[in-house]
Order: C-alpha cells, then structure tokens, then sequence
C-alpha cells in the first residue's frame, strides 16, 4: 500500500467513525430533543404532520406547567421525599458499608450475600404486604409511606456501592489511626468518612435519581390523594385535569422541567455516575 | 453482686453499683417488652377470638403477627436476660454488649416515639385538618419516658467506655463494631422488606379482600393453582364447504374452539399452537390473563434485552476507541438512563402516535421504511413491539457503560501482540474481547433480565390494561379488585421467579471472605 492510499483509508476510517457517533448521539438525544421541540409548540400544532422545529414558537405550556398547583406540589413531594430517602439511606447505608468493607467479622460474607441480593429484589413481589402494612400504620396516602418504602431499593445499593468503595482505602490510614489510639468509630467517624466523601456524593445522586423515577410504588400508595403524589405520577396521570383535551405539549413542557434537573447532574457528574454504576453492577 | 475476679478483663469495682443497676434495667427492659407485645397481641380482636377458640388460634396469630416480629421480640429479649446475667456475674464483654442494646433501644424508642407521635396526631385524617396533639402526646409518651433510663445508662456507659472497654481484644471490638454499625441497616430492611416479604407470603394463602368486612379464611393453595392452573388439547380447523382449512384476513387458519366442559371447568383459551396440517394444540388456562401476561413479560423480556446487548456492545466498541469528547458522549449516553421511566413512556407515547403526527411514522414512512402509519400502540400485533423500542432506547445506553467499564478492563497490550501476529480486528474481538468481556456480559444480562421481568412503568403508562405483564397484572389485581390473597400469590409467583435470576447473579459475582 502506497503511503497516499494508507493515508486515505485512515481518514475515511476516521470520517465512518465519526459518522457512527453521531449516529448514537442521534439515537441517545433525539427523543429528548423531540420533548423539547414538542413542549414549545402549541397544543394545535400537535396534531398536525409533525415539524422538527416548533412553526408557531410559543412558551405557553411552560407558564401552565408552572401555575399548575398540583404539579408545583408534585415537584415539591418528589424533592423532599427523595432527598429525605437519599439521607437516611447514606447514614445508615456509611454505617453498614463501614462494617462489611472494613471490619473483619463472623457473618461479613453472609450479610454481603443478603445485601446484594437485596439490590436485586422485586419491589413489586412485596407489594401486597408493604399496602397492607402501610395502611396498619396509617400512612397510605401520605409521602410518608413512600419514605417508609423507598429504602428498600436505594439502601442496599447504598451499602453495596460504599463497600466497594470502603474496601478501595488503603490499610495504613486505620492503623494509624488505632496506633494514635483512636476508638474504632472516631477512626470511621472522623478520618474514613471524609475519605469517602466524593463516593458518598456520588453515591447519594444515584440513590436520588432512582427515588426521583420511582413510579410502582408512588403510584399505589398516593393514587386516590392528588396532595402528596410525587412527580412521575402526576406526569401519568396528567391528562384529564384539563378536560377539554389531553394537554400533550404540557406534559412535554411538564417532562423537560422535571428531566433539565437530572440532565444537568448527569453532565456534571458523568464521571462518578458511571463509576458508581459499575461499582454497583460490575465489580464484585 | 458482681465479683471482681482476677482476669484482665476484670472491671474496676468502683463501677459495681451501675453496672448492677443497668444489669436489673435490662431485666426489666426484657420482661416488659415481652408482656407489652403480648398485650398488644391479644388486643387484636381476631387473635381474641383465637383465644376463645371461635376460630384457629395459630393462624389468626399467623394472620396479624408474622413470624418475624414475634421472633425478634423473644429473640431479643432472651439476648437482653441473657446478657443482664452474664453483668451480674462479671462478665465484661457482656458490659459492652449491654451498652449496644442500651443505646439502640434508646434511639430505637425515640424513633418510634416521634413518629407515633405524628401518626397518632394526625389519626386517620391525613389532610391535617384535625390533627391532636393531645391523642399523639399520650400515645408516644411511654415510648419516649422508655427512651430516659436507657438513654441515662448509655450515657454513663460511654462516659466510662475507657476503663469498660479496656483490655479487650481488636477481633472482639471490631465484631461488636460491625454489629453495632450494621444493626440500623438490618432493623430498616426488616420493616421495609422481610416483614412486607412474610406478608405477601402468608397473605397468598387466604382469601383477603381490601375493603371487605368478611373474615379471612386460609385457601391453602387454592390461589396459586387458579393463578397456575392450564391444559392442552388438541382441535381441528373449521373446515370450508370444500373441506378445506378456513383462513382469517391474515391468513392464518381459524380453530376450532376447545370442548365446552373445558370451558365449564373454567379453563379459557390462551393461544394455539400449529402442529401442521389441520391439527393444533390449544393452550388454555383457568386464569388467561395471568398466563398471558407471564407470556407478554417473557417476550419483552427475551427481545429488548437480547436488542440491548446487541446494540450496547456495538455502543461500547464504538466508544471504547481513543477520541476527543468521550467525556461528553458518556454524558450524552447517560441521559435516556437518568430520564424517568414515566416521562420517557409519555414521550414515546406522542412519538408513536398512530398518523403523521407521530414523529415514528412520519420518519418511516419519508424513508420508505413503511408504506402508511403504523397504530403502534393500539394494534396488538405492535403494541409489545412498540414497548420493546422504548426500553431499547432507554437501556441500551446504561448496558453499554457496562460494557464499556468491562472493556476497558482489557490491558491493551493484548490488541497490540495480536496485531503484530497479524490477526485482523474480528479475529481480535472473537478471540481477545469476546471471552475477556464474557463475564461483565453475563452479569450484564443478568442485571437487565432481571429489570425487565418486573418492568411495571412502560406497560402501566402506554398500556394501561390492554396488554398486561406480570408485574401490572398484579397491580390491576391488587388496587383495581383489591383482591389482597389473590394478588398476594401472584407477587409470591413473581418473587420465586425473580429469585432463581437472583441467585444465578450471585453466583457470577463472587464476594471474597477473607
């Protein structure tokens, strides 16, 4: 092969692999971008042929999404319950991680078992039994029942990606600290904790993104009182509050203001989101 | 009285008086925890009638308290009597464990305290309307004074933990250590799963029913051989004047119907299966729907995930090359995974609208892909279809970071000896990445397998009741009928399922006990 024709392949290889990534932001994006256009044109406009970009321009479903009162409610549930979730769960979850990750112990193995079959359970085989409890206890209806219900997804992914990430320090540091003769819980309390802070950040944005989506059970426990559902579920059930017709552009125009937060995480902490991931899926 | 003895484990004698005192204070703790949780059992008004021998004691028990609960209340209490003993004759590490409990029993007190405080203000009214302090105030007042002398002991016991805690060994102080971080996590995931868990279990073996004054009664398996419940048998085609099989529009052959005491024996037909010529196999059971909908989730399981590996391997290899903004297209990849379920199902819902104005059938039909609009999610031959293409596009990107993580797992030296052995780049995938990736697929598969077999979210919001899996079939059956035993059994069903993939995935992660 002549320098020239090598040269050439290499760019032609080079323009198909761009070619390809575009093709799979186009694929990735698309949808989202297809949301965006859609909530800035009027509701007329969508049942017309579609139009990749609005014709008749109009912010309108944004100024009704944020004076929709059970919407702006909605939004408020989903924050404050999320974030009620994602703290309780990083406490208890640094605490449990702490132990499985460095401390030696008979029954470690036997609970890592239980804790990673747990981040597989089927949140809809407990269903039944968690309706039944959760109106015992008197909290149907209440974003208190979905607090009371959330950790069982989020903990057991917190425990099992903070171990992973307990387990990553290095010994030296604890020695130290026992060696300067400190208790085993100040040396968690005050010298790993702070190590595992970004695991704890990244960690806790994982745990908030699946508590923010969560829909089976927000869906069950706060379907009959409008006050306290979280936003996937006023999302679902958002036509029929007009009843006039289904406000589609809203719901788009509804969807983009709940997903910019997400998106904007998401871009931010790329990096550790994807590690987080793995930890918890890949890595044993 | 405690004994000093001679060991190094001895305590100081100057603590005797405390620790006599804690040790009756968890003699007490133990005993009245005990009769107030059989006092609160027996309030039950059906254990009541259990007691009066109206109805089955064992069960009634079994009914309204579980297992678990009364196993960890004796369980518990046995440890504190245990413990208290062990005190009194000098024990030291029993004077550690104590000062555990102590001081899981206060916090314990004060959670549940507050939080009955709340509950019970507000009643059953949940608006806020009539909120009582006054009823919530009595009611968590004995929980929070139980909170004063354990907490007063726990706080003693930590003060003087140097000269307690002295002498003792690192295997010693870090198990106790470990248990004392692990049991917030353990009390959350009994309430939240293993309590719920034994409910739906117990409950799938009566015929409860929400709303409903009737008693409940035990069915044994009477839920789960009408949920299970099929048979095959044979039929012929309807036949044409001229003895020929007759066809539908699509040109399949139309069947006859199964015998009619099948029909009467509750059995209704699912689907038919061809075995050539004019004879088929009808498949029915004595609930088509749940059958139907474990047939519509095996489908959408088997298709997107199968598609999703296919396309997130392709993803992967693609990204896992050197180039500028790799940083950025993680980003971008990431975002169909970060959007909500629900919202991605309302917006494929408007892109999959049934004429021009949906996006999918104006691109297709522009690109000659399709001659005319596709009702994708009104026609059944579509709708799972339908549904696939949205998982796809909502996961395929979450299982190629995976694949992404395992394949930049591969030291690259690798690649670079088989290209100076002059192997090609599909002989290095099939015989470098492929076996190398092995494990992280499995795994992958695995994970999303699992995810798709309880998918809940697409099907709710697109489908609503026209075509069920198996996880919104149970939601129909539990919130729609409120038929609590019923829906019991199907979680119990999904549950057993879930759990053998479960297993299979524990196994290829291996945890190393060292």
């Amino acid at each position: 092969m002549t320098p020239e024709k090598r040269s050439l392949s290499k760019i032609l290889g080079r323009v198909g692999f761009y070619l390809l990534i575009v093709a799979i932001i186009l694929f990735s994006l698309f949808p989202f971008y297809w949301a965006l256009n859609s909530s800035f044109k009027g509701e007329q406009e969508l049942f017309e042929p579609a139009s990749y970009l609005p014709r008749n321009f109009t912010p309108v479903n944004y100024q009704s999404v944020f004076s929709n009162g059970n919407f702006m409610q909605a939004l408020f549930n989903s924050a404050w319950v999320s974030a009620a979730v994602v703290l309780l769960s990083l406490v208890v979850g640094a605490f449990a991680a702490y132990a499985l990750g460095r401390l030696q112990f008979r029954g470690r193995t036997a609970m890592m078992y239980i804790v990673l079959a747990m981040t597989m359970f089927p949140q809809i085989s407990i269903l039944s039994g968690l309706f039944t409890i959760v109106r015992e206890v008197g909290v149907y209806g209440s974003p208190l029942s979905l607090i009371l219900s959330y950790p069982i997804f989020t903990l057991p992914f917190t425990v099992w990606v903070l171990t992973s990430f307990f387990k990553g320090l290095p010994d030296e540091i604890e020695q130290a600290a026992l060696v300067d003769g400190a208790t085993s819980f100040q040396t968690f309390y005050m010298i790993m904790l702070p190590l595992t802070a970004p695991a704890l950040v990244t960690t806790g944005l994982l745990a908030f993104i699946s508590a923010w989506n969560e829909y089976l059970y927000a869906l069950t426990f706060t379907l009959t009182t409008p006050s306290s559902q979280t936003v996937p579920v006023a999302i679902a059930q958002f036509n029929g509050t007009i009843a006039r017709q289904e406000p589609i552009a809203e719901v788009m125009a509804a969807a983009m203001v709940v997903t910019l937060p997400l998106i904007i995480l998401v871009v931010v902490f790329q990096k550790r989101i994807v590690a987080g991931l793995t930890a918890g899926a890949v890595k044993g | 009285m405690i004994k000093t003895n001679s060991q190094s484990t001895a305590i100081p004698a100057s603590y005797n008086l405390g620790l006599t005192l804690i040790a009756f204070l968890l003699l007490v703790l133990a005993l009245g925890a005990t009769v107030f949780y059989w006092v609160s059992v027996t309030s039950i008004q059906e254990v009541q009638m259990g007691l009066n021998g109206e109805v089955s004691l064992i069960l009634a028990l079994l009914n309204n308290t579980g297992i678990i609960l009364p196993a960890l209340v004796i369980g518990v209490s046995l440890w504190m009597i245990v413990t208290a003993f062990q005190m009194l004759r000098g024990n030291a590490e029993a004077v550690r464990w104590a000062g555990i409990i102590l001081f899981w029993m206060t916090v314990f007190a004060l959670v549940l305290g507050v939080f009955t405080l709340f509950q019970q203000s507000a009643g059953n009214d949940l608006l806020g309307i009539k909120t009582d302090w006054g009823r919530g105030v009595s009611a968590a007042l004995p929980l929070l004074i139980l909170g004063i002398p354990t907490g007063l002991a726990s706080w003693w016991m930590s003060r003087n933990s140097d000269l307690i805690g002295r002498n003792q060994t690192i295997t010693n102080r870090n198990a106790r250590m470990a248990w004392n971080l692990l049991i917030p996590t353990i009390a959350i995931l009994i309430i939240v799963a293993a309590r719920p868990l034994e409910k739906t279990f117990i409950t799938s073996l009566t015929d409860k029913r929400f709303g409903s004054a009737d008693p409940v009664s035990f069915v044994g398996l009477d839920n789960y051989t009408r949920l299970l419940g099929f048979r095959l048998d044979t039929v012929s085609c309807r036949l044409n004047d001229d003895g020929t099989c007759l066809l539908d529009a699509s040109g399949g052959i139309r069947w006859e119907l199964v015998d009619r005491e099948v029909l009467r024996a509750g059995y209704r037909p699912i689907s038919n299966i061809p075995l050539g010529g004019d004879r088929a196999l009808t498949l029915s059971g004595t609930d088509s729907d749940f059958l139907t909908s474990i047939g519509n989730t095996l489908y959408f399981t088997f298709f997107s995930v199968s598609l999703e590996l296919l396309l997130g391997l392709f993803i992967a290899l693609v990204v896992n090359s050197e180039f500028k903004g790799r940083g950025l297209m993680r980003a971008v990849m990431l975002i169909p995974w970060a959007i909500p379920t629900v919202v991605s199902a309302r917006l494929w819902e408007l892109m999959l609208r049934d004429n021009q104005s949906g996006i999918i059938n104006k691109l297709l039909v522009d690109l000659h892909v399709i001659d005319q609009s596709q009702a994708w999610l009104t026609n059944t031959n579509l709708q799972l279809n339908a549904l696939i293409m949205v998982d796809v596009w909502k996961t395929t990107s979450f299982m190629a970071l995976l694949l992404l993580a395992g394949l930049q797992l591969i030291p690259s030296d690798l690649y670079e000896a088989a290209s100076v052995d002059g192997a090609n780049r599909w002989v290095q995938f099939k015989s470098i990445t492929l076996p190398l990736l092995r494990p992280v697929i499995g795994i992958a598969l695995i994970f999303r397998t699992l995810d798709a077999l309880r998918v809940f979210d697409v099907f709710n919001v697109l489908l609503g009741r026209q075509k069920l899996s198996m996880a919104t079939y149970n939601y129909e059956v539990l919130i729609q009928n409120q038929q609590g035993g019923y829906a019991s059994a199907v979680s119990v069903i999904i549950f057993i399922l879930i759990s053998i993939f479960t297993f299979l995935y524990i196994r290829s992660v291996r945890i190393e006990a060292q």
